[in-house]
């Protein structure tokens, strides 16, 4: 499972990491029914506690995203629906263009001219 | 040589080398004992015999084992395909041929001209000998068999992906066999029967030395292999064995030339676990047939494990290694 994450990025750890987890579903490199890495594998990556991974998956179970199992992990359930996907990807257009001094409102302008 | 024109010489050497162990016994009916001395201990005294059709049978089928394997890879061609496997085949046709043909001239000369098989002695010398020639037909066979050294081996396009600065980019992914859990539970919980069992006085010394002499390297190979964890990052690819993931089997990045995806399954490796095939310069830890992520490192030397999403593993690792290489 590909995680990135954004060192810049002011939102809380957990928000973050669910949104990565939540992409790498929704890329389909896991399928549903597909067994992720434990939670333990991830926080060790990412060099965070695993206590911010394991509420980042709690956050995806109740979107109906994931499914814990006793004594088999967390695996998936479903796909995530695609405005939960595009909020994501528009927030990572939106940190983007902050690295290049755009603001949303101008984001939103170059949208409107693609459109 | 091709593969079919290998089959024909394993063929028709085949033929002549079986000839031979039928014709060289008939030739000497005459001069020899029935039943015949067929093992000697190690004082070079007969202590066993076999009649002489019997021992013409065995001494066939000493060979015959050969010979079918030999024609049977030698129609697979591609098993033929590396320079070792060639060596190996030549040297294996004429070195087991001149061993198989070596015993039975060992038999017949400790046979000939004696009046009963108790009376054929077989001097240690010519054992040697026979064991020495072997040897030596076989590398000079495998020598000149080899042909040409094998070509660099390319690989699929690797892929990549893009490194956003700020970011950090890690990838993750672990592979569970069940079987191997389900064996090496077995195996920990016949340890502890053992133990129970030994400290109960049922079993003893020499028994539960046995035991635990099988059963713990058994446990933690089986527990190590059962599962492997793997994480690329800026570091590299590391590989953490069993389920704590312990230990680690590290690849630096700046030792990676390539990664990428293949698809095989144990039948290519030759089982499951930590597996390696002499020529391919690959080890691979398989788990499971299916795709597999494949690090090639800058000295040639490949590491390839079965894991899910291996493609965005490879992805991950090639886009750091193209930062190491340009910085």
């Amino acid at each position: 499972m590909l995680l990135t994450l954004d060192l810049n990025d002011s939102r809380p750890l957990h928000d973050q990491v669910a949104g990565t987890i939540r992409r790498a579903i929704a890329d389909g490199s896991y399928a549903p029914g597909d067994r992720l890495p434990p939670a333990r594998d991830l926080a060790d990556a990412l060099g965070i506690n695993a206590n911010t991974v394991l509420r980042a998956l709690r956050e995806l179970r109740d979107e109906g995203l994931l499914e814990f199992r006793r004594g088999r992990g967390v695996s998936v359930l479903g796909r995530p629906d695609a405005r939960a996907v595009l909020a994501e990807a528009a927030r990572e257009l939106l940190a983007e263009a902050d690295r290049y001094g755009y603001g949303p409102e101008e984001v939103i302008h170059i949208i409107r001219e693609l459109s | 040589m091709t593969s079919r024109g290998r089959a024909v010489v394993a063929l028709v050497w085949g033929v002549l080398v079986t000839t031979v162990l039928i014709g060289l016994p008939l030739a000497l009916r005459d001069r020899l004992p029935d039943p015949l001395a067929t093992h000697w201990d190690g004082g070079f005294i007969p202590d066993g015999h076999t009649s002489f059709g019997g021992s013409v049978l065995a001494d066939l089928f000493l060979w015959g084992v050969g010979w079918a394997f030999l024609l049977g890879t030698a129609l697979r061609g591609t098993v033929l395909d590396t320079r070792l496997w060639r060596a190996l085949w030549w040297g294996f046709l004429f070195g087991w041929a001149v061993f198989a043909l070596g015993v039975q001239g060992l038999a017949l000369y400790a046979n000939l001209d004696v009046a009963d098989w108790r009376q054929a002695v077989l001097p240690g010398w010519l054992l040697a000998a026979v064991l020495g020639s072997a040897l030596a037909a076989g590398a000079v066979a495998g020598l000149l068999g080899r042909g040409e050294p094998d070509p660099p081996r390319d690989h699929p396009v690797p892929p990549s992906m893009r490194l956003r600065p700020g970011r950090r980019a890690v990838w993750v992914s672990r592979t569970t066999n069940p079987w191997l859990v389900g064996l090496s539970t077995a195996a920990l919980l016949a340890l502890v029967v053992a133990g129970v069992l030994f400290t109960t006085g049922i079993l003893t010394d020499g028994a539960a030395w046995i035991s635990l002499i099988v059963l713990i390297p058994l446990t933690l190979f089986g527990f190590a292999t059962s599962s492997i964890s793997a994480r690329a990052d800026e570091k590299g690819l590391s590989i953490g064995f069993g389920p704590l993931g312990r230990p680690v089997h590290r690849t630096p990045i700046g030792e990676i030339e390539a990664a990428w995806v293949e698809n095989y399954g144990p039948s290519r490796v030759g089982g499951w676990g930590v597996r390696g095939m002499p020529g391919t310069g690959r080890i691979t830890l398989m788990l499971r047939g299916g795709e597999c992520l494949v690090v090639r490192r800058v000295t040639g030397a490949e590491i390839a494990v079965s894991v899910d999403d291996a493609e965005h593993g490879a992805a991950l690792l090639n886009a750091y290694t193209a930062e190491t290489v340009t910085s």
